[in-house]
């Protein structure tokens, strides 16, 4: 991946198809080994980016969705403590015969000191999908979504893989990455992250797509669907998007509209049939009525587009 | 050339960018990797490096645009990675025996944009542009980059080759004329880099006269309006901490017990007992009659800025009664909040009794330990009855009522003020008439912890 536009058409070819900014941040992601955070309305691709890239570098991906609530425990790593408790029990005899070796009480505690911290060992850790993706034999793609939905203490957690690779566990020191993983972050903007983890990211910024790029992504999503029904189905999707509507159609709805569209061998648009489909396109009660209302003078203004 | 990035980070900071350390590395990382030649990829890259909000993009475009700006003159020069072509202009391709012998004839004639941009950038430097004052000195700063760049050699190998061959002569006029371009250059270099330089200046003085200004005096509300934004977002930020802080030393043995269970009760894992840390919720008074009108807009404007950290802000405005307008504040923009809530309680003369009585009546039984009650006005209630009685319920009740008002110390009990008689009542009374009194009030009401 020695250029951006080799990291395009790649992306091209997993059908995932993206502008300049994306194939540089990407190519400079690699080169300069820095995580990506990925903000964007909701439905604009995202997590299909990290997917696309996974596939692209033929890398594995790992995912962690984060959540309010989520923690070290499950995020980074945890102890096996069951496995802790059983091994005790099973050693138990063990360290008897251990302990029953020595003379006197200093004796004994010398022998307890030379056995080392087994229980405490990587051994006994629980990798979690941070630290599992600093531990794959091969470099893999981590994706941290929805990091917007986490604590702010989670943010902090981040900091030290983003900045360095590598993880402390204090009962066994500092676990460092044994091949860089590229790492994308995504967020919806529900709240503002911090200044210290965007300083640690590169910054992508993914807006809805132009009306090329739209088309260009439902010809190669949706390969069966007419020339002239995609240009209006994406024209009517971005007039849409003019409407103040509480969830606006994103990519993934204007993908799934097109595939119901070519399901129901539609060869042309028309306020009927959109009409008829439009809670694919749409998520609310409110927003279909709105749309519905002003149906006919939007395709009007379609038509005159065209002419 | 990392003096010119610096520069440019510099100008980002001054447009209000925060650009840190690390993220001007990483773009000097990033440069190598797109190299100078393609302004665009150029200009992607030291976005992706430095841009971390959408706002910031805007400002990067414009000051990249301004900072890397290809002069007019020769717009092809940037975009195009050839030498120049200035030989076109005289109808023949020169022979290779007759190149210029000086540097800067050299960097004229052979170079492409983007390396001259470069060495006026270093130019720049070199004679101090940025300590350039005032615009009048332009031609003192013009001169000096001229002679930095190598002027002298260059006029020199012009006059030598003027009287020669014909193809001496074409060296010299070609020469001439580059030079002349060049001037035109440095020129308008550096009237950009005097306005983008001093635009930032101004702005970070201004902001520092806006915080001292006395809120009533005012001059552009957009502007005032935008650096509350900004204290706000700063105080957000600070407050937005954890709200449970566990302290470690108390061990909560019921919740480790109970964990722990499963192991056998061989306590494997702790519990700390923590503390909670809570929000205020703030019951806020606004006096909206004419001289406090003001004062009012901006404690309230930045008050719903920290919703974030606040967990239940209430607004009440009055002159002669009280109205809720939380409603308001919540929903409508702050310019139509705020002249709707003067047509709905900015009428009449203050009355400070009546307001109280109002407020006692409807949501006494709404103030508990952990509310604070503010309330914003000058006290100056026109010579009628105070009812400093009903003040001293609230404050048994509530939390803790905190008084800011604008006037002055000095001034206080002076004329109709009833102050001095309600600031027994008042946990604190605070004079406040600038915004960075108004911060210092509201940062303190963030780190107050009951």
């Amino acid at each position: 991946m020695d250029n951006p536009a080799l990291i395009q058409s790649g992306l091209a070819q997993q059908h995932y198809i993206c502008n300049e900014a994306t194939a540089m941040t990407l190519y400079l992601a690699l080169k300069l080994e820095k995580p990506i955070l990925v903000e964007g309305p909701p439905g604009v691709g995202k997590t299909e980016l990290a997917k696309a890239m996974a596939a692209v570098l033929k890398r594995s991906m790992i995912r962690l969705q984060c959540y309010e609530g989520l923690d070290e425990a499950k995020a980074l790593y945890e102890w096996k403590y069951g496995k802790q408790l059983l091994y005790t029990q099973i050693l138990k005899d063990k360290l008897n015969e251990l302990l029953g070796s020595g003379e006197n009480f200093e004796q004994t505690l010398s022998h307890l000191h030379k056995v080392k911290d087994i229980f405490y060992s990587p051994d006994f850790l629980e990798p979690r999908p941070l630290l599992a993706a600093l531990q794959t034999e091969q470099p893999c793609v981590l994706l941290i979504d929805e990091i917007d939905k986490a604590d702010h203490e989670f943010e902090s957690l981040l900091l030290e893989l983003l900045a360095d690779f590598q993880i402390s566990v204090p009962e066994i020191g500092t676990m460092t990455a044994l091949h860089k993983p590229l790492v994308l972050l995504t967020s919806n903007n529900n709240r503002e992250l911090s200044d210290a983890l965007k300083r640690r990211c590169l910054h992508l910024y993914l807006p809805f797509p132009t009306i090329e790029l739209e088309s260009a992504i439902i010809e190669h999503r949706v390969p069966g669907i007419k020339a002239q029904l995609r240009q209006q189905l994406v024209k009517f999707v971005h007039e849409l998007r003019q409407f103040d509507l509480k969830k606006q159609p994103a990519i993934s709805e204007t993908l799934d509209w097109a595939r119901t569209l070519l399901l129901l061998q539609t060869d042309e648009l028309t306020p009927e049939t959109t009409l008829a489909t439009l809670n694919v396109l749409l998520k609310h009660q409110e927003d279909i009525h709105q749309v519905e209302d002003q149906l006919m003078p939007l395709f009007k203004a379609l038509d005159q587009h065209k002419n | 050339m990392d003096k010119v990035m610096v520069e440019f980070i510099q100008s980002l900071r001054q447009q209000g960018m925060r650009v840190s350390t690390a993220e001007t590395l990483d773009a000097m990382r990033a440069i190598p990797l797109v190299g100078y030649n393609d302004r665009a990829m150029l200009k992607l890259a030291l976005s992706c490096c430095l841009v971390k909000t959408l706002p910031d993009q805007v400002l990067f475009d414009q000051c990249f645009d301004q900072f890397f700006q290809v002069p007019d003159s020769r717009p092809a020069r940037t975009d195009k990675a050839e030498p120049k072509t200035l030989w076109k202009a005289f109808g023949r391709k020169p022979t290779q025996t007759l190149l210029p012998q000086s540097e800067l004839g050299q960097l004229l004639l052979n170079s492409t944009g983007a390396e001259l941009e470069l060495k006026l950038a270093q130019a720049a430097k070199a004679s101090q542009l940025s300590q350039m004052k005032s615009i009048s000195q332009r031609g003192l700063f013009g001169h000096k980059m001229m002679i930095s760049l190598g002027m002298g050699g260059l006029d020199q190998e012009i006059r030598l080759n003027q009287n020669g061959s014909s193809q001496q002569e074409s060296l010299a006029r070609a020469l001439t004329q580059a030079k002349a371009d060049l001037q035109q250059d440095i020129k308008s270099y550096v009237d950009r880099q005097f306005l983008t330089s001093t635009k930032g200046i101004h702005r970070q003085l201004r902001e520092a006269v806006l915080m001292e200004t006395r809120i009533d005096q005012l001059p552009a509300q957009d502007e005032a309006m935008n650096l509350v934004r900004k204290l706000a977002k700063k105080l957000a930020a600070a407050h937005s901490r954890r709200r449970k802080v566990p302290q470690y030393g108390q061990l909560d043995i019921q919740k480790t017990l109970r964990n722990n269970m499963a192991y056998d009760g061989v306590i494997l894992q702790t519990h700390w007992r923590q503390k909670k840390i809570e929000r205020p919720r703030l019951w806020v008074i606004c006096d909206v009659s004419g001289s406090v009108r003001p004062y009012a807009g901006f404690l309230l404007m930045f008050l719903y800025c920290l919703n974030d950290v606040l967990s239940q802000v209430r607004a009440f405005a009055f002159s002669s009664d009280l109205v809720e307008v939380t409603e308001w504040f919540e929903r409508l923009p702050l310019p139509q909040a705020m002249q709707q809530t003067l047509q709905q309680a900015g009428q009449g003369s203050t009355d400070y009794g009546q307001t109280l009585t109002s407020f006692h009546q409807q949501h006494l039984n709404t103030l508990d330990h952990r509310t604070t009650v503010i309330i914003l006005g000058d006290g100056r209630n026109n010579f009628s009855d105070p009812k400093c009685n009903l003040l001293q319920d609230i404050h048994g009740r509530a939390g803790q009522v905190l008084w800011l008002n604008p006037e002055d110390k000095r001034r206080w009990g002076s004329g109709d003020s009833e102050m001095l008689r309600y600031q027994a009542y008042c946990s604190q009374t605070v004079a406040c008439h600038n915004l960075q009194q108004l911060e210092r009030f509201i940062s303190g009401l963030l780190r107050y912890n009951h």
